[in-house]
């Protein structure tokens, strides 16, 4: 096994579209909500994806865990129905309805055969415009997420992108705990559930994205019928600020007896409204974006330092991050963590080699369809472009985008967002 | 009040299912395999090939039929650390090549190596399969094994180590269960080997154990995506053709004994943060007639929220934080039925290992109602409609069953499951999980510290 870095959004949205054919068919439902389809008939599978602006990036500040808690107790029973039973109606079919709350929004997804897909939308329906809350099934998810918070304690990766967000975004919601700390989770109550749920669960800003054994004019009858009570409420979404561009630079260690140290440097960095990210992304990949990058050949192939070595974007809606990591035995620490900033410095003062930038461009538009090869995997890509306003072209611009950054272009970005000086350090070890 | 009319909605609902469960959804499953193709060149080398022209892509995959089990004790690990060695360089592709390439023409590969079994994967535009087939076939027979590289390579091998095992415990205590579990079977070391093995294996073994493993004969080649057969089947034998078939693999041939007696450890960890109760018991593979009963206890015990350790220990109780019981069907050799749970703070792991026995015994003792068994049934039919979704799990699919025997075992797993019945269920669970004689790991966190004398 050898490790890749996680398949992250920046990746996905890296993503040119082979075909001309547009992804999918999108409108706008009467109730605010955005409809985004993709029929792929082949298989007899949906997936239906809703999307709402109720991530932890709209936590109140003495409320952390608020919008995963919410997410987290949707399922958890309904005007008409208990937890359980909500969850013998769907695993039955062998389907699943899950909500979960990421760090731009929350997320209700059903994945159903098709022959059950009346069962499937009757459920989300439900659980999307009638959630009980049951303060009973409230306080076991409390419980819950704090076991789970504590076990995330063991894991050293865990915890070094946990300080490392602190230190990226200081008084940002994105340098927030997404699920909160035991503390805070132990502090919230129903009734900031059921708040949290009434002013975040809105058409106004959600997007329903449905692909697979369906036709447009189906499913938007389908969803009408079962939606057409769920309208905005008065109050306005408060703005998200956006991120500071430059914070002070530090460095933290956390001690744990371990005989590997999870290093993780991160920094502020630009999402796909810049015309930077394209050269970045592409930065990014020849430093440290796969098997090839130079990273892990001077880290891991030459020297044998580390199995996991890596630099990514992580793109959000209300900001973005660069980072770059690594897991290193804790004497070669020292050695590792120099040649990262060594080629870090490197690629923004040298500029990379035409072969380099000709591979980037090949893997980074010539992967696109791989990565949309799943109906999950494609209602995923179609919510982000949606929720990041990029527009369902926006696979095309990228290509074009990409295809006419020149090895210029690379070295002065990444002379500006890989400069190893304005990077925050984390390490997890001894 | 509400409540009596949701059941009652429910139980429509079950009905209707319950019918379609039995009639309906054997056609859906089958009706979305795609056919196969199947040909064994002269050499020995079993190639499959689906075509699936829904995207231009096409997923290689290259299974050998080598793993763990075909090491020895003192040299574990030997499979995993070939595996890295396989993207170090031939003759024609030095250090890092491969990957670049793939990566030049838009491709992602990557390799894994389990008990069983070595497999190389690739996702490619459909028009790259050429490039994937000529590295496969270069890399078959003509690996460098350059000793410097497998210096550096044994450094990375030993981080990928601390990583999955000396710093995280869930690893670490999985290790030992299977070292307590077996006695004879070589699944009782780690894929990974041990780390005095992973620092010691020399580049003459590592040779040995490529030329008696990577061989034509000893492998398949499955090919799925937007491909057309007989062009796949001519690039194959002009990449592939020439390399002569090698000597025959030497079997494995350990047995387990049967368990006789009950085996427990207890593993510290000062990491670890919640404990960790694993109960397993030795059981038959795909094999037995008894293995699609012992596949559908799995996923009434796991799959899901309705699930019965979910719903149970989770829910019903709230003394855990998660649990399941897991079996391994398409395992070469007889492996573990093996329950786990991961205790709540204040919840004791010997409460947590109660519990856990009680629901094995209700297993034993009461039949599973025949909602839960067709629950299962039809899960486990729907999660093979959703494996049709992509070339890449269409294929892994097939090479698993390929790896049993043959591909075709996967038109015979469907049925099989529907012959189980409630009473199997039940007599499965009684002949497989006696009490007295269970394998136990608890994995504990850290004492805490004394305090200090006053």
């Amino acid at each position: 096994m050898r490790s890749l870095p996680a398949l992250l959004l920046a990746l996905l949205l890296a993503a040119p579209a082979l075909a001309a054919a547009p992804l999918a068919h999108r409108e706008i439902l009467p109730n605010g909500a955005v409809l985004l389809v993709a029929e792929r008939p082949a298989i007899p599978i949906v997936v239906v994806r809703v999307s709402m602006p109720g991530g932890s990036v709209r936590d109140p500040a003495d409320a952390l865990g608020l919008a995963n808690l919410t997410a987290d107790s949707l399922t958890r029973g309904t005007a008409r129905r208990s937890g359980p039973e909500l969850d013998r109606a769907i695993e039955f079919v062998g389907g699943s309805l899950e909500a979960d709350a990421g760090r731009d929004s929350a997320t209700l997804t059903l994945s159903v055969l098709k022959k059950d897909l009346t069962l499937g939308l009757d459920l989300l329906a439900e659980v999307l415009l009638q959630p009980a809350f049951p303060a009973d099934e409230v306080t076991r998810r409390i419980g819950e997420i704090q076991a789970g918070l504590r076990q995330s304690e063991q894991n050293p990766e865990t915890v070094a992108g946990r300080a490392l967000g602190a230190l990226v975004f200081p008084g940002h919601p994105y340098g927030r705990p997404a699920a909160g700390t035991i503390e805070s989770v132990g502090k919230l109550t129903r009734d900031q559930v059921v708040g949290f749920y009434r002013l975040h669960y809105r058409p106004d800003g959600a997007n329903i994205v449905v692909v697979g054994d369906v036709t447009t004019a189906e499913i938007r009858q389908a969803l009408m019928q079962r939606l057409s009570g769920w309208t905005a409420p008065a109050t306005p979404l408060p703005a998200i600020p956006k991120p500071l561009a430059v914070v002070p630079v530090e460095s933290r260690t956390i001690t744990r007896d371990l005989s590997q140290t999870t290093v993780m440097l991160g920094r502020p960095s630009i999402r796909q409204d810049d015309p930077d990210y394209f050269p970045l992304g592409m930065a990014t990949y020849v430093l440290g974006g796969g098997s090839a990058s130079r990273l892990y050949m001077r880290v891991r192939e030459e020297r044998g330092l580390a199995y996991s070595v890596y630099s990514v974007i992580q793109p959000g809606r209300y900001g973005s991050s660069s980072v770059v990591g690594l897991q290193t035995r804790n004497d070669s620490v020292t050695q590792a963590v120099q040649l990262v900033r060594d080629e870090m410095a490197r690629i923004g003062r040298e500029p990379v080699t035409a072969a380099e930038l000709d591979q980037a461009k090949s893997y980074l538009i010539g992967s696109f369809p791989l990565r949309l090869d799943t109906s999950g995997k494609l209602a995923r890509f179609l919510g982000a472009v949606e929720e990041g306003g990029l527009g369902l072209d926006y696979p095309e611009r990228y290509k074009e985008s990409m295809a006419r950054v020149t090895v210029a272009d690379v070295q002065r970005v990444a002379a500006k967002y890989l400069d190893p000086a304005t990077f925050e350090s984390v390490m997890v070890g001894k | 009040m509400p409540r009596t009319r949701a059941l009652a909605i429910l139980g429509l609902t079950l009905l209707v299912a319950l019918v379609s469960g039995a009639t309906a959804q054997q056609p859906l499953a089958a009706a979305t395999r795609l056919p196969v193709t199947e040909a064994t060149l002269d050499n020995g080398l079993r190639v499959l090939v689906q075509e699936d022209p829904r995207n231009p892509i096409v997923a290689v995959q290259i299974l050998y039929r080598v793993g763990s089990r075909n090491e020895r004790p003192g040299a574990t690990g030997l499979a995993h650390f070939l595996e890295h060695l396989m993207f170090k360089g031939t003759p024609t592709r030095g250090r890092g090549e491969i990957s670049r390439l793939i990566e030049l023409n838009g491709g992602r590969e990557n390799a894994y190596t389990t008990k069983d079994t070595t497999g190389y994967f690739a996702n490619i535009v459909a028009d790259r399969l050429d490039l994937i087939l000529e590295i496969e076939a270069d890399r078959m027979r003509n690996l460098l094994l350059d000793p410097a590289e497998i210096a550096s390579e044994r450094k990375v091998v030993m981080e990928e180590r601390r990583m999955r095992a000396e710093d995280d415990p869930d690893g670490a205590v999985d290790e030992a269960m299977n070292s307590l579990a077996f006695k004879a079977s070589p699944y009782r070391w780690p894929i990974i080997g041990w780390m005095v093995d992973i620092a010691r294996i020399n580049p003459t073994e590592l040779r040995a154990f490529y030329n008696t493993y990577y061989q034509p004969n000893n492998a398949v080649l499955i090919v799925v995506g937007d491909v057309k057969t007989a062009d796949v089947l001519a690039r194959v034998r002009r990449h592939f053709g020439a390399i002569p078939r090698g000597a025959a693999p030497p079997p494995v041939t350990a047995i387990e004994p049967p368990q006789t007696d009950e085996r427990r450890l207890v593993m510290r960890k000062d990491g670890a943060q919640l404990p960790v109760v694993n109960i397993a018991w030795h059981v038959p593979n795909h094999t037995s007639p008894d293995a699609p009963a012992l596949e559908l206890l799995s996923t009434i015990l796991s799959e899901g929220r309705a699930s019965r350790l979910y719903r149970r220990l989770v829910y019903e109780k709230r003394m855990v934080l998660g649990a399941g019981g897991e079996y391994s069907y398409s395992s070469l050799d007889p492996s573990l039925f093996w329950f786990y749970a991961t205790p709540l703070p204040g919840q004791t792991p010997e409460a947590v290992e109660q519990a856990l026995m009680t629901e094995v015994e209700q297993l034993k003792q009461e039949p599973v109602p025949a909602e839960e068994l067709q629950r299962a049934r039809n899960q486990i039919e729907a999660s093979f409609v959703w494996q049709q979704d992509s070339v890449f799990s269409r294929a892994s699919v097939l090479g698993r069953f390929e790896m049993l025997g043959s591909w075709r075992l996967l038109d015979d797993y469907l049925p099989r499951l529907r012959t189980v019945t409630t009473a199997d269920l039940q007599r499965v669970a009684r002949t497989y999980f006696p009490a007295d004689r269970k394998n136990v790991s608890i994995l504990l966190p850290a004492e805490p510290a004394p305090a200090p004398a006053r």
